[in-house]
C-alpha cells in the first residue's frame, strides 16, 4: 500500500505526460546539442569538482580562504556575478552564439554547486580515511578506494549539473543567441504555441535524460565495484 | 639503519607547533613521543608520514632524506586513534589491499597474527572497537613497512583491550624486527610500551631516554618500580598483609609480554622486595624507584 501511495505521489506531476501521445522522437540538432551539453558538463563538473574539493581538503595555501569564500558564500552570488561578467567577456571575444560560449557559461553556473557537493562528501567521509589511502600506490588508491568511496558523489554531481543545465533556458538562449538550439530552448517555443505533441516529446526528453544518466552511472559503478572486488581477490 | 629527525620546524598561523625538534629512532626499537595536547607530537608524526610538510629541517631514513618523497613511497604505515578501515571493503579485503602482491594467503595470515582468524569476509561495521584496531594493525603490517607510526592507538579502548593491543604490538614489532614510533599523551603507556621515550614540550624536545632513566630523572613520569628490567607503575602495586601480619606487596601489573602476578615481601620497613615468583631470585636486591629518588636495598 505504501509503495502504491509513493508511486502515485511520484508520478502525479507527470500525469499530463501520459494524457496524450507525443510525436515520434526526431534526433535533430537540438537533441544532439542537449546530449553533448549534458555529457560534457557532467564530466567536467565531476572532474573539476572532485579535484578542487581534494585541493581544499588537503592543501594549505593563503589562497584557500579566498577560494572557499568565493565558492561557498552565498552560492548564487559568484554564480550570478561570474555569469554576467562572462556575458560581457564572451561578447568581447566573439563567443556569443557558439557551443564553447554556452558550455562555458553553463559550467560557471554549475561548478560552485558541484564543488560544494564534492567537498561536503569528502568532509563527511573524513580526511583521515583519505589519508590512509595516500599510503597506497596511486593507481591502487584510485581504483580500489577513491572511485568506490565517491560513487554516490559522482552520481549526485552528474545529476545536479544535468538538471541545472536542462533548466537554464535563459542562459542558453542569451549566450547561444538562438544559434545553439537545445531541447529546452525549443520547448519554450512549443509551449508558447499550440503543438502539444511536440511539447510532450521535449518534456519526455527532459525527464528521460537525467533519469537515464543517473541510472546509467549507477549501473557503471556497480560494474566497477564487481570488477574491483574480483581483481582485489 | 634508523630514522633521524633534525631541527624540524612547523608553524601554523601565528604559532610555532614544532620549534626545532631533534631525535632519532634506532632500527627495531619502539620509540615513544610523549607530550600534552598541542605539544606538536601528532604534527611530527604526520611530517614523518608525509602527510604534512615541514617548514624547515630534515627527516632521514638511513641517511636518505624522506622530505619530498610521497607517503606511499616512504614504506611507512600509520595506525590512528580510531580504526580507519575502508567501509566498502570487507576486513580481509582491507588487508589484501595493503599487501604488495595482493595474496589472499598473506592477508589471512596477517589476520591470524592479530587474532582475527575467520573474519576475512566480515564487514567492517561488524567489528568491535578493539577488533577494528587489530584489523587496522594487520593492514598496517601487511604493507611490509620499515617504520610503523602509532598515533595514540590505544586512546579509545577500554583497559583490557588496551592492554591486549599493547601486548600484541610489542610482540609483533619484536617478531618482525620492525621499528615503531608511538605518539601518546599517556606517560605510563609510553613507559610500559616503549624502549625509549622522548618528551615533547611546547614544540621542543625536553628530554630523551630509556623508561628507567626517565623514571629516575623526570618526576613528572610518575612512580615506577623496576624489577628485573621490567617497569611497573606503582599505582598498580597493592600492599596487603599476610595472616602473620607481615606486609606483602602484590604486583598485579602486567609485564610487557604477558600478565605476571608476582608477590613480593616487604621486610622491616625497608624496601626490600623478595619475590615469591619463580622469575625472580629470592634474596636478590631490587630497586624501588620513587619520585624523590632511588631507594636501594
Amino acid at each position: 500500500m505504501k509503495r502504491i501511495l509513493f508511486l502515485i505521489v511520484l508520478l502525479l506531476p507527470f500525469i499530463g505526460l501520459f494524457s496524450s501521445m507525443p510525436a515520434p522522437l526526431v534526433f535533430d540538432e537540438a537533441v544532439a546539442n542537449t546530449i553533448v551539453h549534458v555529457f560534457v558538463l557532467a564530466g567536467l563538473n565531476v572532474w573539476l569538482a572532485l579535484g578542487t574539493a581534494w585541493w581544499l581538503l588537503f592543501t594549505e595555501s593563503r589562497w584557500r580562504p579566498f577560494v572557499e569564500w568565493f565558492l561557498f558564500l552565498p552560492l548564487f552570488v559568484p554564480a550570478l556575478a561570474s555569469t554576467f561578467g562572462m556575458y560581457v567577456a564572451l561578447v568581447r571575444f566573439g563567443l556569443v552564439g557558439t557551443q564553447f560560449g554556452v558550455l562555458t557559461v553553463l559550467l560557471a553556473v554549475t561548478l560552485p554547486y558541484s564543488i560544494r557537493i564534492a567537498y561536503n562528501a569528502m568532509y563527511v567521509i573524513g580526511r583521515p580515511l583519505f589519508e590512509q589511502a595516500l599510503f597506497l600506490p596511486p593507481v591502487r588508491r584510485v581504483q580500489f578506494v577513491l572511485v568506490p568511496l565517491l560513487t554516490e558523489t559522482v552520481r549526485t554531481i552528474a545529476l545536479m549539473s544535468t538538471v541545472v543545465v536542462l533548466g537554464q533556458f535563459v542562459l542558453v538562449q542569451l549566450i547561444g543567441a538562438g544559434l545553439v538550439p537545445t531541447v529546452t530552448t525549443r520547448l519554450y517555443h512549443v509551449y508558447a504555441g499550440n503543438d502539444v505533441s511536440l511539447a510532450l516529446q521535449n518534456t519526455w526528453l527532459l525527464v528521460l535524460i537525467p533519469a537515464l544518466l543517473y541510472g546509467g552511472i549507477g549501473y557503471l559503478m556497480r560494474i566497477w565495484m564487481k570488477v574491483m572486488k574480483g581483481r582485489l581477490r | 639503519m634508523s630514522l633521524k629527525v633534525t631541527n624540524i620546524r612547523k608553524r601554523f598561523k601565528q604559532r610555532d607547533v614544532l620549534a626545532g625538534v631533534d631525535f632519532s629512532v634506532s632500527e627495531g626499537e619502539i620509540h615513544a613521543l610523549v607530550g600534552v595536547s598541542g605539544s606538536g607530537k601528532t604534527t611530527m608524526l604526520r611530517i614523518i608520514a608525509g602527510l604534512e610538510t615541514a617548514d624547515a629541517g630534515t627527516v632521514t631514513w638511513n641517511d636518505i632524506s624522506l622530505l619530498g618523497v610521497p607517503a606511499h613511497e616512504r614504506k611507512i604505515t600509520m595506525l590512528s586513534q580510531t580504526p580507519l578501515l575502508f567501509p566498502h571493503l570487507t576486513v580481509g579485503e582491507n588487508v589484501l589491499l595493503a599487501t604488495p602482491d595482493r595474496s589472499k594467503a598473506d592477508a589471512e595470515q596477517w589476520l591470524r597474527r592479530v587474532r582475527l582468524e575467520g573474519r576475512f569476509d566480515a564487514e567492517v561495521h561488524e567489528l568491535s572497537g578493539g577488533e577494528g584496531q587489530r584489523a587496522s594493525f594487520a593492514r598496517a603490517l601487511a604493507a611490509s613497512p620499515r617504520l610503523i607510526l602509532l598515533d595514540e592507538p590505544f586512546t579509545n579502548l577500554d583497559p583490557v583491550l588496551k592492554y591486549e593491543l599493547q601486548q600484541l604490538i610489542r610482540e609483533l614489532v619484536a617478531d618482525l624486527g620492525l621499528t615503531a614510533l608511538l605518539v601518546t599523551h599517556d606517560r605510563e603507556e609510553a613507559m610500559l610500551v616503549a624502549d625509549r621515550v622522548t618528551l615533547l614540550e611546547n614544540g621542543a624536545v625536553r628530554t630523551t631516554g630509556t623508561p628507567t632513566a626517565l623514571s629516575a630523572k623526570e618526576p613528572t613520569f610518575g612512580d615506577f618500580i623496576e624489577l628485573d628490567g621490567v617497569l611497573y607503575p606503582l599505582t598498580r602495586i597493592e600492599v596487603s598483609r599476610e595472616p602473620t601480619g607481615e606486609p606483602v606487596v602484590l604486583v598485579r601489573e602486567l609485564t610487557r609480554f604477558g600478565v605476571r602476578l608476582g608477590e613480593y615481601r616487604r621486610l622491616s620497613g625497608e624496601y626490600v622486595i623478595l619475590p615469591c615468583d619463580a622469575s625472580f631470585e629470592v634474596g636478590r636486591e631490587y630497586q624501588l624507584r620513587k619520585k624523590q629518588g632511588v631507594v636501594e636495598c
